[in-house]
């Protein structure tokens, strides 16, 4: 347990080493002292440390990303940026950052590849949730909105309308289709490992649109001012689905847990 | 992002983060749990969120680093301390003098029992 919270202690000062260079000279020691607090905190109170370890870690990380977003784009380009953490393939992408960290770093010096299928499985999963469930959620907070401000609240930015989001998801499908080629045309990861990423991922979209299809009664709905549960059989639809994609992250991390924290031979 | 002129709003962040310091020097735990209380539970902030604020914050003359010291109610580690500027404490008071001025707004127009039913 104790190797637990000092290896847990360890990784969060490596996260914190991302930060940009002011920043981390500033304020990392202090982070660091923050986080420490906070797991005795969980500790002494005897809950569970893991949800709120990975909670930490996602918000840190996103943390991390805005402060570079700031430094590298000001003004309106930067606001603009930062709306975008609203789209389905960037939230999906930061969910998941944590995780590639602690691979690149815990399995340095194994000598290995990096899991580009395993990432893109996880980013996939969290994907079809958000992109099923995120327009749901919208449209109820806009609901909200307009019951104490009838100004219609400003929601799609350039990442955000489904033509875009379908763009940025093809091009990050499309990059991680076009990694193994790096390998060469005549390997026999091209041959099978492509192949099978594309029959996977085809498999994978029915769900998906019968998701985003059953989603958008209740979206409509919901924008005219109507309840969450007008439509409930589209509901138990998106549900379900959205569900089964989030069983299929929670599972993939928890057995692929091992590597991430280092572990040899893990698979 | 930070508001440095008391005629601009705060971020709820940076506005909160002002509260909690203007009862005394805090480091980043003890301010975490003051807006905690200060919320009543409502605003949960986490590291990212607090350090990105504090660091605008710090760059903008609201608050300050204070001596690093040790926390009698916790373990023997010296802790750094962060305290409330003069700028600070002005630009919390504009802000609630701005909400001051919204509440009594509000409660000439009555809005208060037709919308939250006080």
């Amino acid at each position: 347990m104790a190797y637990d919270r000092s290896m847990i202690r360890a990784l969060y000062k490596k996260l914190i080493a991302f930060y940009p260079r002011d920043f981390k000279e500033q304020l990392g020691e202090s982070m660091e002292q923050t986080f420490n607090d906070l797991c005795q905190e969980k500790l002494q109170a005897k809950q569970p440390l893991p949800g709120f370890v990975l909670w930490v870690f996602i918000e840190t990380a996103i943390g991390i990303f805005k402060e570079h977003l700031l430094l590298i784009s000001p003004g309106v380009i930067m606001q603009t940026l930062l709306k975008t953490f609203g789209s389905p393939p960037l939230v999906s992408l930061l969910i998941i950052l944590p995780f590639m960290i602690m691979e690149i770093v815990n399995r340095r010096s194994f000598n290995e590849g990096f899991p580009f299928t395993l990432f893109f499985g996880l980013w996939l999963n969290l994907f079809a949730v958000s992109l099923i469930l995120l327009p749901i959620v919208r449209a109820w907070r806009a609901q909200k909105h307009d019951m104490v401000n009838s100004v219609p609240a400003k929601g799609d930015t350039l990442l955000i309308t489904p033509k875009s989001v379908l763009i940025t998801s093809l091009v990050i499908i499309l990059f991680v289709a076009i990694v193994p080629l790096l390998n060469g045309l005549n390997s026999e990861v091209f041959r099978i490992q492509v192949p099978n990423q594309f029959i996977a991922f085809a498999f994978l979209s029915l769900p998906i649109v019968l998701g985003m299809f059953a989603a958008k009664p209740i979206i409509r709905t919901l924008r005219a001012g109507g309840s969450l549960f007008a439509h409930p059989i589209h509901l138990l639809i998106v549900v379900a689905i959205s569900l089964l994609f989030a069983v299929g992250f929670v599972s993939l991390i928890l057995d692929q847990w091992p590597c991430f924290v280092g572990v040899p031979n893990c698979d | 992002m930070t508001a440095t002129s008391p005629n601009q709003p705060l971020t709820p962040a940076v506005f909160h983060i002002l509260l909690a310091l203007s009862s005394g020097e805090r480091h980043g735990y003890g301010i975490m749990k003051q807006v905690e209380l200060d919320s009543q539970g409502n605003v949960n902030m986490g590291a990212g969120t607090l350090y990105g604020s504090l660091k605008r914050m710090l760059d903008a003359g609201l608050v300050k680093e204070s001596a690093r010291r040790i926390d009698p109610e916790m373990d023997d580690e010296r802790r750094i301390y962060y305290q409330i500027t003069g700028t600070g404490a002005k630009v919390l008071a504009a802000e609630l003098e701005r909400y001051k001025r919204i509440v009594t707004l509000a409660q000439e127009r009555k809005i208060f029992p037709r919308t939250y039913g006080l």
